[in-house]
């Protein structure tokens, strides 16, 4: 038996490409250690060592930089767009753990696993965003998922915690069938996992209208439908952002979103070209189903997390019209919306997170009633990020949907875009209901005190605001880095 | 080859899609796990005879080894054995088994129209291979999956133990049970 | 001689049977059940492709696919232990403090 050879350059320019990802796994297993050491009354060190260990993940992936990176003979590559959503992801979990300073004393969650589990997850997020071989998307997708739903679960002596997690638990398991047998179908077909193989034969018309193919994208589809929740697969999407503890709910909306579509859109751009007639159209009615009933169902809610747990499905909507209509264009305008989407998500729950005082019965839009005058820096903020929820103008929000649908009607897809621009006023009405709620109404008496934020929540929140205003108002350089992310995955 | 490897194929497939068939239909969750444990035996078979022999063993560890324990765990643990609750009907959806008939039409179409290259199996060892290729090639996946492991550790560790209130009791409780 | 086309039609009977397992019971075991045998299906069919095709990443997915599955059902049925301790009840028409 002849020993196996190890290359060892190889391994090491690997390791090199996963940096960021081996900074966020270290630091999950130091907080588990750190848990074990700390007395009880130190355990808020361990949310500071999480922030250490996303930070030290952001300045490593900048360290790395744009240029592409294979490792692990073609598993996993660091090019520009696996680092724009590195940076998109780490920026929402960095934010997330920020916020968490606060949460988990008032909630108590103040606990080496729950941030130990946000930690890996966030691996997983950034292994799927990475991932050249759909092997490695899949593990990342559970590496992903399985924290996720631990976590929604997290408040166990909570009803409405476990039941969300139970749902979202075996939707997931589900969906992941699907996923894996879309998969098998493909490789049944190819011969082969790898992405970039598998679109150098859809470009030379090897796989070109083989059913066994179509079949497997479709599964596989499916399976991403599920994971971004659009409609019809959407069913588990309220039950879990309203059971989770909200600062699972904010780290759900920004980053799962933006790992699977970082997933999505690395196999979309790279072997939908091809068959484009026949998926297009189902990736336009995809949208148009999505955008139209998140927004109507959003319309009906008096919770604000199950509100914002529709909107969120709305917003996956918007993002598949730029999906819808590919190319350059489309995919520039994907990646600057999941960026300012993780951080107006994640600052709108932030605020509410303040202003309710306790889980489940808090979140009434009721609560909110008269404290836009009374607490003018929390009613600001959360007027700022639901107007940019909402899509108008100074905010990110804004341009974001801008470069959406003018990519839309550029492929010639106007009619999703006048859809799309319908659907966004109709989200008006949504968003600025408690915005009214906040100024208009009177306060009731005895109005709930919003808790005190921690120094590191009032930075994640200000922090949040500045991105959604700033990519407002000159998101030339973001547009321009999203524009050759796409670019590099398409060379 | 032809005759009695056939029948073996056809005699290990029947075997796990009736058992199959039996975990989605029977009412009660015991039987529903026994019939499993055949389901998953008979797949095990199915992989001795695709001269997959590291697969049928990994078969017959994790999944009778352990999830199936795992499983009945659960069923114990959940149902109080003296009652008769235990058995679960299922009911029937018209659209549902629309959607899973037009799905499973889609799925044997694709199946009968897929091209090989190759019609016949190679009758190889294949552990030597499969553990080379996880150092090597799948290195990266390998390690993805022993990190999705530990998640999978800490997270099922968490939501299974009782809710406490105060530390202090909490850590009596771990050193008694 | 067994053709490919009986495995990947075997491991089509396989998911949709897991399919309509898990649309059509109310069990949440009986759920994860379905799931496994669904899971079983997709295995069946990469180790057949792969064993056809002569390459090992079949079987090697395959394997990954039995991890995660293991996996799955550790969380699945802490989170279904959890569930009984504070509900009693393992029906999934039961949950509906949310609604559904």
């Amino acid at each position: 038996m002849t020993p196996i050879a190890m290359d060892t350059g190889a391994l090491v320019r690997g390791l090199y490409c996963i940096l960021p990802e081996m900074v966020v796994i270290g630091t999950a297993i130091l907080v588990l250690l750190a848990d074990l050491l700390l007395p009880e009354e130190g355990k808020k060190r361990l949310c500071h060592l999480s922030v250490a260990g996303v930070a030290a993940a952001i300045l490593s992936a900048l360290w790395l930089g744009p240029g592409k990176i294979e490792g692990f003979s073609g598993m996993i590559v660091h090019d520009g767009m696996g680092l724009f959503f590195t940076l998109t992801i780490l920026a929402a979990a960095l934010l997330t753990l920020m916020m968490a300073t606060g949460y988990s004393e008032w909630e108590g969650t103040q606990k080496g696993e729950f941030y130990a589990l946000i930690l890996l997850s966030t691996s997983g997020m950034l292994f799927m965003a990475e991932g050249t071989d759909l092997m490695t998307v899949f593990l990342g997708l559970e590496t992903l998922s399985i924290p996720i739903y631990c976590l929604v679960g997290f408040h166990r002596g909570r009803m409405r915690s476990l039941e969300g997690a139970m749902k979202y638990f075996l939707l997931g398991a589900f969906s992941s069938g699907f996923f894996l047998y879309g998969i098998a179908l493909m490789y049944a077909a190819a011969g082969t996992t790898r992405i970039p193989v598998i679109a150098s034969m859809m470009r030379d018309a090897r796989l070109y209208g083989n059913p066994v193919f179509l079949a497997g994208i479709g599964l596989l589809l499916v399976g991403f439908a599920f994971k971004v929740s659009l409609v019809p697969f959407h069913m588990w999407t309220p039950d879990a952002y309203e059971g989770a503890p909200t600062l699972v709910t904010a780290f759900m909306g920004a980053a799962v979103k933006a790992a699977a579509f970082a997933a999505l859109l690395r196999v979309v751009l790279l072997t939908f070209p091809a068959i484009l007639p026949a998926m297009s159209g189902v990736l336009w009615v995809l949208a148009a189903l999505t955008m139209t009933v998140g927004n109507f169902s959003a319309l009906l809610q008096n919770n604000m997390k199950r509100m914002l747990a529709y909107s969120s499905i709305a917003h996956a909507g918007y993002i598949l019209v730029g999906l819808t209509a590919g190319g350059v264009a489309g995919g520039q305008a994907v990646l600057f919306y999941v960026l300012v989407y993780a951080f107006m998500n994640l600052g709108a729950f932030g605020v509410i997170m303040l202003v309710a005082q306790r889980e489940d019965d808090g979140y009434d839009i009721d609560n909110f009633a008269g404290i836009g005058f009374r607490y003018p820096v929390l009613g600001g903020l959360l007027s700022l990020f639901l107007v940019s929820l909402a899509g108008i103008p100074p905010t990110a929000g804004f341009v974001g949907k801008f470069y959406l649908f003018g990519a839309a009607v550029r492929s010639g897809y106007v009619g999703l875009a006048v859809l799309g621009v319908l659907n966004s006023a109709v989200s008006v009405y949504y968003y600025l209901r408690p915005v009214v709620s906040m100024y208009m109404a009177p306060a009731p008496e005895g109005i709930p005190v919003p808790r005190p934020p921690r120094s590191a929540f009032s930075f994640a929140l200000c922090a949040s605001a500045a991105a959604v205003l700033l990519l407002g108002v000159m998101p030339a350089s973001a547009l321009e880095f999203a524009e050759r992310s796409v670019l590099s995955l398409l060379m | 080859m032809n005759g009695p490897s056939d029948f073996i194929f056809y005699a290990a497939a029947a075997l796990t899609v009736g058992s199959a068939i039996l975990v989605a239909t029977l009412p009660n969750i015991i039987y529903a796990a026994v019939a499993l444990l055949f389901a998953f035996a008979g797949v095990a078979g199915l992989y001795v005879f695709l001269s997959a022999d590291f697969l049928a063993a990994t078969q017959v560890l994790v999944y009778v080894g352990g999830i199936l324990v795992l499983i009945l765990f659960a069923v114990f643990l959940s149902n109080r054995l003296a009652d008769v609750k235990i058995s679960n009907p299922g009911h029937f959806h018209l659209p549902a088994a629309a959607v899973c008939l037009v799905l499973f039409g889609v799925l044997s179409y694709t199946a009968v129209s897929t091209p090989f290259a190759v019609k016949t199996a190679v009758y190889l060892p294949t552990t030597a291979d499969i553990g080379e290729m996880l150092m090597t090639r799948y290195l990266l996946p390998f390690e993805v999956a022993s990190v999705l492991l530990l998640a999978a550790l800490i997270g099922a560790a968490l939501l299974s133990r009782p809710e406490r209130g105060t530390p202090e009791k909490a850590d009596m409780e771990e050193g008694r049970g | 001689m067994i053709e490919p086309p009986a495995y990947l039609l075997l491991s089509a009977i396989l998911f949709g049977i897991g399919v309509v397992g898990v649309v059509a019971r109310r069990n949440i075991l009986i759920i994860l059940m379905s799931v496994e045998v669904m899971l079983n299906g997709v295995n069946v069919a990469f180790v057949a492709v792969g064993s056809y095709l002569g390459d090992a990443t079949g079987g090697i997915f395959a394997f990954m696919v039995m991890t995660v599955a293991a996996a799955e059902a550790a969380v699945g049925l802490a989170l279904l232990i959890a569930l009984y301790r504070i509900r009693e009840t393992i029906d999934i028409t039961e949950l509906k403090v949310l609604k559904w």
